[in-house]
C-alpha cells in the first residue's frame, strides 16, 4: 500500500505527514487567477452557446470535465511544494540500543534467533542498515538488560541478562549522550519488560528533551505452540498444617484439546499434581491445586507442566515459589456475650490445631467474665479490651452475639480500627444480640461489615427467626474456608447441601459492594435466600459475617457420623484465613521474591508500635544468614517519604536461600522481629510472556514521537531519523508537481471527456 | 404437710422473683406419669418419641416448644430401667417437674444472659433428636437399665459432644448397677473422681467443698445427710481422648431435692446453695468446655 502510495505522489506518506504544504509559485497568484479567467469564461461561454446534436447534460459533463483538467493546470503551475525538517549529516548522534537479554535467544517460526537478526543487520561489517545511519549520524551503540552499558563491540553482547528494563535502558543512553544533538534513540527487543516498573516514567525526560524512540520489534507477537506457568498464587507465609488451595494460571497457544498434568515438588518430592485442559486457544486456565502445608520451614515449591510435544520454549514450564511455612500459635480474641454452645464446639472444632489459640471471653453474667485459654492471669482481667494496645495484641477478632450498648463507643472505633489499621481480621458471629438485633446500625461497626443489616425479611414486631439449608456460591465452590478438603467443586456443593440445616435470628440478604457471599442458605428450594458466609477487606484487614447461630449442630446432628470432620475442618480452616496475612508490628519483605546471584536484595521493612501507629524514629538491623552458614548486620534508613516504612539491602554472592531477621528497637524498647527469606537463583524470567510486544513498543515510539519497525520494515530507519528525528536539522523543500499522480489526473480527464463523447456521438 | 410447704414456698419464691417464666401445663404435676411426650410443630421438641412402660396416651406430657429456639433446654434424661417403690418403673421422673421448674427459674435470675427454655424438657436417648440438646440431666440412675438403642445414643450422643449431668443416687449398690451401665455406654473410657482443681469447680462460682446434699425428708428434719452406704459424696467424671468431661456424676448426694426445695424455709439454705453454684457450674462448664 505504501509503495503504491509513493508511486502516485512521489514520496513516503511519512513526508507528508511531517511536512508543511505550500505553494511556490514565481509568478504573482492575480497573475495567474487572470489568466485562468481569461481561459475558463470564454470556454464556459462557447459550451453555453453550443447547440448541434448536444443536450443541456451534455454541455454540462463537458464542461465540468474541462474545468477540472484547468484547475490541475492550475494547481501545477502554482508549484506545490513540501517543506521538510530533516537533520543535518553528521552532526547528530543516534544511540542505538540493543537487547542483551536471554529472550534474546528464543528462535521464532522461521527458526531464526532473534538475537541473529540483530547481528546481521547492525552488528556486521558493511550492512546497508549501519551504513545508511552512519551516513547521517554519528552511531553510539549500547546493550541493556537489567542494566544498560555502551557497548564497543558486537562480540560484547551475551544474550545472557535474565531481566529487560527498557525503561532504564533509554534513560541511561539518553543520559550517556546528555551534551550532544541527539536526533534519537533505536531500541531493538523484543519490548519484554519484566522490570515491573513503570515504562511512563521512563519516558518522561525523553518526551521532555524532545528526543524520539525508534523501537524495531524482534519475535512473534503469538508464540505458538507453546505452554507457560503463567502464574502462581501463592501466600508467602503460611501456618504449618494448612490446607492450600493454590491458583496456577496456565497459559498455552497450540495445544486446544490437550490435557497436560500439572505437578506440585518440594524439592524433588511430589506433592500435588492435576490435569489441566486447553479449551481455547490463547485462553489460559486457572488450575487449583490442593497441597498440604506439613513441614515448617522455608519451602521452594516448583509447579512445573511437562514440555510438549514442538514446544517453542519449554523455560517457561515451571515456576519455583517460595513460601515460608510457620509454626506460630495464632492468637484470636473470641468474645462471646452469652453462654453459647458456639463456644464449647468452636473451641473443639480448633482444639488439636496447635497452630490456633482460641482465646475465650464469655459474658456469663452482668460484669462476669469466663477467660478460657489466657496466658497468664492478667490477661483480659478487665473483661474486653479498652486500649488498642490490648487489643491489638490478637491477630483476629471473633464477636459472637453480644449487643452493641456493651461496647463504648471507643471500643467499637477500636474494633473498627482492629481492623482498618492494624489488619487484623473480624469475624462476626449470628446471635440474637448481633448484627441489627444487637442494635448494631449506624455504629462504625456497621461499617465494616460486609453486609447490609436493614433487611426487609424482618418483621420488627416477632423475633426473625428462620433455619438455613445451605449451598455454596459459586467462589464458595473453591474458597479456601469452604472446600472442607474435596477437590471438586461437585463435591463441596454436594457435601454443604447434605449438611443438616442450621438456625438464624438475623435476616441478611444484601452484601455490601465490593464483598464476596461463600455461603448462602434459606428454605430446602430455595437455598439463596440469605448470607451465611460473606466477607470484604476493610482498610488493611478484613471482616466475615457468619450470621448464624448453631454451626455446632454441624457436629451435633445425629445425621453427621462420629468421624465425619465437616466441622473442624469448617472452623480451622476458617480461623486460619481470619489470621492469615495478620501483619505483625515489624513486617519484612524482600523487594523480589528471585533474586539473581550477584545481585542485591532490596528490603522493605514496615515498623509500627504496639498500637500500630507507625515508628518513625527507630532502630532497624537486618541480620542476613548466608547459605554459606555466615551472617551480616546490615542496618537499614528510614524511608522519610513514607511513615514507618524502613528499606535497604545487601549484596548476594552465591545461589541459595538467605534468611532475613529484621530487629526493631525504639531506644531500649523492643518493637518485634520478622523474618523473612530469600531465593537467590539464576532466573528463567524472560522465557515467560516472551512474545514481542508490539504494543508497548509502537506506544514508546509513539508517546517519544518515533516510530516502529518490525524486520520486514526497518530498511527505512535511516530516512525516517533523517526525517523525523531531533537534533540540529535544516530546511528543504521538495517539488510535488511532478508527482505521478498530477500527470495521471490530465490524462484521466482529457480521456474522460473523449471517451463521453464518443459514447455520446458528438465527436 | 410436703405439699403444704411446697405451696407456701412457691408463693415466696414468686413475690421474691417476680412471676417466674414457667407455664406449667395443666396435665403435669409432680404425682403425674410420664407418658408419651410430643413437640408438635417444631423441631425443638423430641416429637414422636414414646416411654417404654407409658399406660395410655391419655397421659401423656403435651411438652411443646414453639417460636424461636432456644440456646439452653434442660433436658431431663427419661431412661428406662427397674423403676421403684415409689414411681412404678419410671425413676427418671423423681422431683419431675418441679425440681427442673424451680431451677430454671432460679438459673433465670443467676444466668441472666443465658437464654435459656423455661419449661421442663424431656428426651429420650434413642431418639435422634437428642442431639439438638447438647445438656442432659439423668438422676436416679441407681435403677437406670438402658436398652441398646439407649446405649447407643447416648454413645454417640456422648462421643458427639453433648454432656450428661448424674445425680441423686447413692451406696454401693446403686454405683455398681450406675457402673455397669455406664460402662456398656463408654467401655474404654475410665472413671475418675474430681477434685476441686478441676475447672467445673471454678468456672462461675468457686466451690471450696463437695458437700453431701441430702433429700428433701432428711435435709428439713435435721437427720442424716446419707442413705443407704454413701456416707461420702463424691463428684466422679468421665473424659474424652482429648480431657474433655463428658459425664459428671454427682453420687451419694441429691443436687435435685435441694433445687426443688429451695424454697422451703426448712431446707438448709447451705445445701441450696452448694446445689445451685454446682449447677449453674455445670451449664457453664458444658457450654464452654
Amino acid at each position: 500500500m505504501e509503495s503504491i502510495f509513493e508511486f502516485l505522489f512521489k514520496y513516503r506518506p511519512l513526508l507528508f505527514q511531517e511536512g508543511d504544504f505550500t505553494f511556490a509559485s514565481p509568478w504573482p497568484a492575480l497573475f495567474i487567477l487572470g489568466g485562468v479567467a481569461l481561459v475558463t469564461i470564454p470556454a464556459l461561454f462557447t459550451y453555453g452557446a453550443a447547440r448541434g446534436d448536444s443536450q443541456r447534460i451534455d454541455r454540462i459533463v463537458m464542461a465540468a470535465i474541462r474545468l477540472g483538467l484547468v484547475g490541475v493546470l492550475v494547481f501545477i503551475l502554482f508549484q506545490p511544494t513540501l517543506i521538510l525538517t530533516s537533520v543535518v549529516p553528521q552532526r547528530n548522534f543516534v544511540g542505538i540500543l540493543i537487547d542483551d537479554s536471554q529472550s534474546m535467544r528464543i528462535a521464532d517460526e522461521d527458526g531464526v534467533a532473534r538475537s541473529d537478526f540483530v547481528q546481521s543487520t547492525f552488528g556486521a561489517e558493511g550492512s546497508e542498515m549501519l551504513d545508511a545511519l552512519s551516513e547521517k549520524f554519528t552511531l553510539r551503540f549500547f546493550r541493556f538488560s537489567r542494566d544498560a552499558s555502551r557497548l564497543n563491540s558486537m562480540n560484547e553482547l551475551t544474550y545472557s541478562g535474565t531481566e529487560t528494563d527498557l525503561g532504564n535502558a533509554m534513560v541511561r543512553a539518553q543520559e550517556e549522550l546528555a551534551g550532544v544533538p541527539i536526533s534519537g534513540l533505536v531500541v531493538i527487543s523484543d519490548g519484554a519488560d519484566n522490570s515491573g516498573e513503570a515504562l511512563a516514567e521512563s519516558l518522561l525526560p525523553l518526551q521532555a528533551a524532545g528526543v524520539p524512540v525508534y523501537t524495531v520489534g524482534l519475535g512473534e507477537e503469538e508464540l505458538s505452540p507453546d505452554v507457560q506457568v503463567s502464574r502462581v498464587e501463592l501466600p508467602r507465609t503460611v501456618l504449618v498444617g494448612t490446607s492450600l488451595v493454590v491458583d496456577v494460571i496456565v497459559s498455552h497457544r497450540g495445544y486446544t484439546g490437550r490435557t497436560v498434568q500439572l505437578l506440585v515438588e518440594d524439592t524433588g518430592v511430589l506433592l500435588a499434581s492435576e490435569d489441566v485442559t486447553f479449551e481455547r486457544d490463547g485462553e489460559p486456565v486457572v488450575s487449583r491445586v490442593r497441597i498440604e502445608a506439613e513441614d515448617a520451614g522455608p519451602r521452594l515449591l516448583r509447579f512445573r507442566v511437562s514440555p510438549q510435544e514442538g514446544e517453542r520454549v519449554t523455560e517457561n514450564n515451571a515456576r519455583d515459589v517460595l513460601v515460608d511455612v510457620v509454626n506460630e500459635a495464632e492468637k484470636i480474641l473470641y468474645f462471646e456475650g452469652e453462654p453459647r454452645w458456639e463456644v464449647k464446639f468452636l473451641r473443639r472444632a480448633v482444639s488439636e490445631d496447635d497452630n490456633l489459640q482460641v482465646v475465650v471471653l464469655q459474658r456469663t453474667a452482668e460484669s462476669k467474665f469466663l477467660r478460657l485459654n489466657v496466658d497468664d492471669a492478667e490477661e483480659l482481667a478487665a473483661g474486653f479490651p479498652r486500649t488498642r494496645e490490648e487489643l491489638f495484641r490478637y491477630r483476629a477478632l471473633i464477636l459472637g452475639s453480644v449487643e452493641a450498648s456493651f461496647f463504648t463507643h471507643d471500643q467499637l472505633d477500636m474494633i473498627a480500627d482492629f481492623v482498618s489499621q492494624r489488619g487484623g481480621g473480624l469475624l462476626v458471629l449470628g446471635g440474637r444480640n448481633a448484627f441489627g438485633e444487637g442494635s448494631y446500625q449506624g455504629t462504625r461497626l456497621a461499617e465494616a461489615l460486609p453486609v447490609f443489616m436493614d433487611d426487609e425479611l424482618s418483621t420488627g414486631v416477632e423475633p426473625y427467626s428462620t433455619e438455613l439449608f445451605i449451598t455454596p456460591t459459586r467462589t464458595g465452590l473453591t474458597h479456601p474456608t469452604t472446600q472442607l478438603g474435596q477437590d471438586d467443586s461437585d463435591a463441596v456443593r454436594e457435601l454443604w447441601e447434605s449438611l443438616p440445616p442450621v438456625t438464624t435470628l438475623n435476616p441478611i440478604t444484601r452484601l455490601k459492594p465490593g464483598a464476596t457471599g461463600l455461603l448462602t442458605g434459606g428454605p430446602e428450594d430455595d437455598r439463596e435466600r440469605q448470607v451465611v458466609l460473606a466477607f470484604h477487606r476493610y482498610g488493611r484487614g478484613k471482616v466475615i459475617a457468619l450470621p448464624i447461630q448453631d454451626s455446632w449442630t454441624w457436629q451435633m446432628h445425629a445425621d453427621i457420623p462420629l468421624e465425619d470432620q465437616t466441622h473442624e475442618t469448617f472452623w480451622r480452616q476458617l480461623l486460619r484465613w481470619l489470621a492469615d496475612g495478620v501483619p505483625d508490628q515489624v513486617e519484612a519483605q524482600s523487594e523480589r521474591e528471585v533474586v539473581e546471584p550477584g545481585q542485591p536484595v532490596n528490603l522493605a521493612v514496615e515498623v509500627g508500635d504496639s498500637a500500630y501507629a507507625e515508628v518513625n524514629n527507630g532502630n532497624v538491623v537486618a541480620v542476613v544468614l548466608d547459605p554459606d552458614g555466615s551472617s551480616t548486620t546490615v542496618p537499614l534508613d528510614w524511608d522519610v517519604e513514607q511513615d514507618g516504612h524502613y528499606d535497604g539491602g545487601f549484596p548476594t554472592s552465591g545461589p541459595g536461600l538467605y534468611e532475613v531477621a529484621v530487629h526493631a528497637t525504639r531506644g531500649a524498647d523492643t518493637i518485634g522481629t520478622a523474618r523473612t527469606y530469600v531465593n537467590v537463583a539464576p532466573s528463567d524470567e524472560e522465557y515467560f510472556d516472551a512474545s514481542m510486544r508490539g504494543t508497548t513498543l509502537n506506544r514508546v515510539a509513539d508517546q517519544t514521537g518515533g516510530l516502529f519497525y518490525t524486520p520486514e520494515t526497518v530498511s527505512t530507519l535511516p530516512e525516517d531519523i533523517g526525517l523525523t528525528g531531533a537534533g540540529v536539522t535544516l530546511t528543504e523543500e521538495r517539488d510535488l508537481w511532478d508527482m505521478p499522480i498530477l500527470l495521471l489526473l490530465v490524462l484521466g480527464l482529457m480521456g474522460a471527456e473523449w471517451g463521453y463523447r464518443r459514447k455520446r456521438g458528438l465527436v | 404437710m410436703r405439699a403444704l410447704w411446697s405451696c407456701v414456698g412457691s408463693a415466696a419464691v414468686i413475690v421474691l422473683l417476680g412471676s417466674p417464666p414457667v407455664t406449667t401445663n395443666a396435665t403435669m404435676s409432680t404425682d403425674a406419669g410420664p407418658g408419651t411426650l410430643s413437640a408438635p410443630g417444631e423441631r425443638l421438641g423430641p416429637a414422636g418419641t414414646a416411654v417404654r412402660g407409658s399406660e395410655s396416651p391419655a397421659e401423656a406430657l403435651q411438652i411443646q416448644t414453639t417460636g424461636v429456639p432456644r440456646e439452653f433446654y434442660f433436658s431431663r434424661v427419661a431412661y428406662g430401667g427397674y423403676g421403684g417403690f415409689r414411681r412404678g418403673g419410671r425413676s427418671w421422673a423423681t422431683d419431675f417437674p418441679k425440681a427442673d421448674q424451680i431451677f430454671l427459674s432460679f438459673i433465670d435470675r443467676l444466668l441472666p444472659n443465658l437464654d435459656a427454655y423455661e419449661r421442663e424438657f424431656v428426651v429420650q436417648l434413642p431418639d435422634p433428636e437428642v442431639r439438638d440438646y447438647p445438656f442432659l440431666y439423668a438422676l436416679e440412675v441407681g435403677r437406670m437399665s438402658l436398652s441398646p438403642p439407649e446405649i447407643e445414643g447416648l454413645r454417640n450422643y456422648l462421643l458427639a459432644g453433648g454432656f450428661l449431668v448424674i445425680d441423686d443416687f447413692w451406696g454401693t449398690q446403686e454405683w455398681q448397677q450406675f457402673e455397669y451401665q455406664i460402662r456398656q455406654v463408654l467401655p474404654e473410657y475410665e472413671i475418675v473422681d474430681l477434685t476441686l482443681d478441676h475447672p467445673i469447680f471454678t468456672t462461675f462460682y468457686e466451690i471450696e467443698e463437695i458437700l453431701q446434699v441430702p433429700n428433701v425428708g432428711n435435709g428439713t428434719r435435721g437427720g442424716p445427710t446419707y442413705e443407704r452406704d454413701g456416707f461420702i459424696p463424691m463428684v466422679r467424671g468421665i473424659h474424652d481422648d482429648n480431657g474433655r468431661l463428658m459425664v459428671i456424676i454427682n453420687w451419694n448426694t441429691d443436687l435435685g431435692d435441694a433445687w426443688e426445695w429451695a424454697d422451703n424455709p426448712y431446707y438448709p439454705l447451705k445445701y441450696s446453695t452448694y446445689a445451685y453454684e454446682m449447677g449453674v457450674n455445670f451449664i457453664v462448664y458444658a457450654m464452654s468446655h
